[in-house]
């Protein structure tokens, strides 16, 4: 009876608790997400906004139907996978060749430095550096290789997103590197490679056969978010990507800021579209690690 | 190769590496105290502390964006680490911890300028669009699912039982909370408090899209110089963004980005 009477006030409590932290974690994390995209899809379908003017699905169609789209949410993938690829083969490359540099005490201090850089300064330093009038074209005509600015490539605002794919990948590279160190530590790598040895394994035997598969099984999930990140992000390809080929942010702000209003629905319905596949490799993603 | 020639060989490696991860830091200070860089000069033309100078001067309003920037995040990150802290532990031993915890990585991973771009409407509708506050609120949309994510594995089987200990003894929720837990978790506050600045810190799309460039943090300022071809200021405001985070991780950087790996 006592115990009864000195539980009740505590449990109940503890209800009110949970309903205020679940009230609270609803009203920022679940609410915001479900408002902007249910309004998002409403208005996309003619059913919300100053434009509205009842159910319609000839902004999906004119989304869906339009090159431009498939070619953004294509360009959007290949700049992804390019500067992710890359990042992660050469920081594997480097953490399973030399494990020991990126332990040692100065370099274990300075390779956390290019985390500090912001995605807008690494865009303005990708510019500065590899521009026309840019620092590598300007040391290129110092050592006799070009005559002049229009002779150096278009690697900034070019048709192939080359200043953005090297942009994430500075960014991208210093993470994995750190994140490799810190997992062929953590999953005994070395000690799998000297049995490996033991075994009669080669060097490259070693690394392709049991280094490589734990980091990329042990990084996955990972991988698979960085790469969202760099789908969907902003800052890089609006300062160095082109006009005509653009990136998904990019091509959803451009056309929810334009003075044509029949471009704001189709801003939105790209905003749908965007969600509907964060969501679906979220999920994917989710369940493919509960299974593991 | 013997152990020496291995250990020469790192030491050269690295060597090479701190070089090329100084670079762009070292390139942004040069830019910031240069001043007539015409092509095909490989150095500025002028060398001047102006630029810096200039920071508290009324023109520039750098050294206003910088103190606007610095409140912001520490405001963003101080109430995003203890709601989330907080609203986690409900989280993660609810019933249905896993259910929520899908919820808490969507907006995790969604474009933040996406997210803003979806919300825009409202926030104009309810007045905040350019406002500080609205500004805040939507940043608060990005670092609290953040936090929720990092301290849902704080919530163990044994911090559980380390509650009921306290409980059994005769403490109280307040009591649990100051004299255990939050000492407990000193460690993974401090890393999710650093973390959750920088998200804050580094944030432009979301920033730019509700405070419709009138919230000019620094990011906005570096963006603003780079459209008025201003690469001599835009380096300086870089070097600002870029101070801070520098700092934090000389502090320690165990703290500071430990768990974004």
């Amino acid at each position: 009876m006592r115990t009864t009477a000195h539980r009740t006030p505590h449990t109940e409590m503890q209800k009110t608790s949970t309903y205020i932290g679940l009230g609270l974690f609803f009203a920022l994390t679940a609410f915001p997400l479900l408002l902007g995209i249910g309004y998002a899809l409403l208005f996309s379908l003619g059913l919300a906004g100053m434009l509205s003017e009842g159910f319609t699905s000839e902004h999906w169609q004119a989304v869906l139907g339009s090159e431009s789209f498939w070619e953004t949410m294509a360009f959007s993938i290949y700049v992804a996978l390019v500067s992710i690829g890359l990042a992660v083969t050469l920081a594997m490359l480097l953490v399973v060749r030399w494990p020991r540099t990126f332990e040692s005490t100065p370099l274990s201090f300075f390779i956390y430095w290019p985390l500090a850089i912001p995605a807008i300064v690494m865009a303005f330093l990708i510019f500065q550096l590899l521009s026309k009038g840019g620092a590598l074209s300007r040391l290129a005509f110092q050592l006799g290789l070009v005559d002049g600015l229009s002779q150096f490539p278009d690697w900034v605002n070019g048709q192939y997103g080359i200043g953005i794919i090297t942009a994430h990948f500075f960014m991208a590279l210093p993470f994995f590197l750190i994140l490799y160190t810190q997992m062929y530590s953590h999953e005994g790598l070395k000690g799998l490679m000297q049995q490996a040895f033991t075994l009669g394994a080669n060097r490259r035997q070693a690394a392709w056969r049991v280094a490589v598969p734990v980091l990329l099984r042990r990084s996955f999930a990972t991988v698979v978010l960085y790469f969202l990140f760099v789908m969907g992000s902003y800052e890089i390809p609006l300062l160095l990507g082109s006009q005509s080929r653009q990136m998904v942010s990019v091509l959803t702000i451009q056309k929810l800021q334009r003075f044509n209003l029949a471009d704001i629905p189709q801003a939105y319905t790209i905003s749908v579209v965007y969600s509907v596949m964060v969501v679906a490799l979220v999920l994917w993603l989710l369940g493919a690690k509960k299974q593991v | 190769m013997s152990i020496e020639e291995q250990k020469s060989q790192i030491n050269g490696i690295s060597l090479i590496l701190i070089a090329v991860i100084l670079f762009p830091f070292a390139f942004l200070l040069m830019l910031s105290l240069g001043r007539r860089w015409a092509y095909p000069m490989l150095l500025p033309a002028e060398w001047t502390l102006d630029n810096w100078q200039a920071i508290w001067g009324g023109q520039a309003g750098l050294g206003e964006s910088l103190l606007l920037s610095l409140a912001l995040s520490l405001s963003i990150a101080t109430i995003a680490t203890a709601g989330s802290f907080w609203v986690s532990k409900q989280v993660a031993y609810h019933r249905n911890r896993q259910r929520w915890l899908v919820l808490a990585y969507l907006p995790y991973v969604f474009a933040p300028v996406i997210l803003a771009a979806c919300l825009q409407y409202f926030f104009i509708r309810w007045g905040l669009s350019g406002k500080l506050g609205g500004v805040a609120i939507a940043q608060l949309f990005i670092t609290f699912p953040y936090g929720l994510i990092f301290f849902t594995s704080f919530w163990t089987e044994r911090m559980l039982s380390l509650e009921q200990l306290i409980a059994t003894l005769g403490g109280n929720t307040w009591q649990a909370y100051t004299k255990v837990l939050l000492p407990v978790a000193k460690g993974p506050i401090l890393t999710c408090f650093f973390q959750l600045f920088l998200i804050s810190w580094f944030e432009y799309g979301l920033t730019a899209l509700i405070g419709v460039g009138k919230v000019q943090t620094l990011t906005l300022k570096v963006f603003q110089y780079i459209n008025e071809a201003n690469l001599f200021f835009a380096a300086l405001a870089s070097c600002l963004l870029v101070m801070p985070p520098i700092v934090l991780l000389w502090l320690n950087r165990r703290y500071v980005f430990s768990k974004v790996i």
